[in-house]
């Protein structure tokens, strides 16, 4: 079947389904506001970051050697994975006491270096905002104790430690951004449904429909029957016959 | 749940004759506009008999037949309305009348014409009801008996409408489809599938029945407000 949809029927379409499209979108906001606030367990986040570079005694001659901070910066890709590698973890995790695995440790941690520099963002996420803190300052300094050991080398300054806050916010879950993709993805499921019922719903609805499947004249139409076009209560037309049946034999 | 409640209360209203009830209603003068645009359908031979029908049930029938009887015979037509739906007979309820006889008496040859059919409330028109439900309704409806009834009652009457069963559920309105000088379609907005339309439309023309045109019944009110408050005080 040949069909061309004007617009006006698409936003016929959508008014007439707009309350279903509405209870979806809300129905979906609900839904994910209610997952944000009493499912899913907050997460917080702690940043520890450090500098690589020479250590003060081996930079004495030429402090800004270009060749120095290229090797720190791509020595920063070995670090990275030294960080997260069990060596290190294992004894974070000696010396906190922690019943984890060094591999769901390694989940929690990420290890981030802006582009050409040289200094890099260890930031743990975890449930309780301490411990997050705790793991990120205590990973970096063990990477700090052992990076001699490992490398030979010592040129590893801890920048900025993590530090605890009052009130941490959580990073996740974000009720502002969950409830927001919720009505985005509620509005297009309503959308999608309105046009999905319409496409499926084969009933014969108006005028133009008649003349223009069946093929046959349109001799008129009736307008559902409301209250007001019933008029007078059904017992006037007993009464008014009686009336008139009595009216004639008095006539005749 | 909305839908059912929907159907429960016009299945309700479908009990009144609105055409009579409340001439003045928009309602009835749509019903007029169909009177008016069938006698234009039907200029070369007029039209004596007039079947109604529809695809599937409860899509406004008898409703429709009731009122159309109304019109018509609000205009003078002497009008004799037949149930000859012998299976669920309803044109008695809508008249408030009494079921003990009528066209299947006449069909078996017990009763005259003149013995089963009822006055009604509305001048002119007369009703016939189905009466008692017989085992073989499109045998009897198939029948001479049946030919002699439309014989007869083009004879006392001037128009004859006929509520038939639905199309697609039973061969009844195929049959009598060829008695009659005209079929109306009842069509009900939002409940007729095209499909069964077709259908419908495909097996009258089967029968050699002129099809006249069709009805579009419970069209949603708000498209078609125009025909409102004009000279409706």
């Amino acid at each position: 079947m040949e069909e061309t949809i004007s617009l006006k029927e698409i936003f016929e379409v959508l008014k007439k389904r707009i309350w279903m499209i509405i209870a979806v979108t809300g129905g979906a906001a609900v839904i994910s506001a209610i997952v944000t606030f009493f499912v899913l367990t907050p997460t917080y986040q702690a940043s520890t970051q450090f500098i690589v570079n020479q250590s003060a005694s081996q930079q004495e001659e030429s402090p800004y050697d270009i060749n120095d901070i290229r090797t720190n910066v791509e020595l920063i890709n070995t670090y990275n994975v030294i960080i997260k590698s069990p060596a290190i973890l294992d004894q974070v995790i000696e010396s906190l006491n922690l019943d984890i695995s060094s591999d769901v440790l390694s989940n929690k941690i990420q290890v981030a270096s802006a582009e050409q520099s040289q200094v890099v963002t260890v930031t743990v996420t975890d449930e309780s905002r301490a411990m997050a803190v705790e793991l990120a300052n205590s990973t970096v300094e063990t990477f700090q104790e052992t990076i001699p050991d490992l490398m030979s080398v010592n040129n590893v300054n801890i920048l900025s430690p993590a530090e605890q806050v009052e009130n941490p916010q959580p990073v996740s879950p974000k009720p502002m951004l969950n409830i927001a993709i919720a009505l985005v993805v509620g509005l297009m499921v309503g959308v999608g449904l309105a046009f999905l019922l319409e496409y499926l719903d084969n009933t014969v609805k108006t005028e133009q429909d008649i003349e223009k499947t069946l093929g046959l004249p349109l001799m008129g139409v009736i307008s559902t029957v409301s209250e007001e076009d019933l008029g007078p209560e059904t017992m006037n037309r007993h009464t008014s016959r009686a009336s008139k049946v009595r009216g004639e034999s008095v006539g005749t | 749940m909305v839908r059912k409640s929907r159907k429960k209360q016009v299945a309700m209203k479908a009990r009144k004759i609105i055409a009579n009830d409340n001439p003045k209603s928009p309602i009835a003068e749509q019903y007029r506009t169909i009177r008016a645009n069938l006698q234009f359908a039907s200029v070369d031979k007029e039209l004596q008999s007039l079947l109604i029908t529809s695809a599937g049930p409860s899509e406004g029938k008898s409703m429709t037949s009731a009122n159309m009887a109304a019109v018509f015979a609000q205009q003078g037509k002497r009008v004799l309305l037949v149930d000859a739906d012998l299976r669920k007979p309803t044109v008695h309820h809508s008249f408030r009348l009494n079921n003990t006889k009528g066209l299947s008496n006449f069909l078996v040859g017990r009763q005259t014409l003149k013995e089963t059919t009822q006055i009604t409330a509305v001048d002119n028109l007369d009703v016939l009801p189905s009466g008692p439900i017989p085992p073989n309704p499109s045998e009897l409806l198939g029948s001479k008996a049946m030919h002699k009834l439309m014989m007869e009652a083009r004879q006392s009457y001037d128009l004859l409408i006929l509520d038939t069963p639905p199309v697609l559920a039973v061969s009844d309105s195929q049959v009598l489809a060829r008695e009659v000088d005209g079929v109306m379609l009842v069509v009900r907005s939002g409940q007729t599938e095209f499909q069964a339309a077709e259908r419908a439309k495909e097996l009258l023309e089967q029968s050699k029945a002129n099809l006249l045109g069709v009805v579009l019944n419970d069209r949603e009110k708000k498209n078609s407000n125009y025909y409102y408050y004009y000279g409706n005080s």
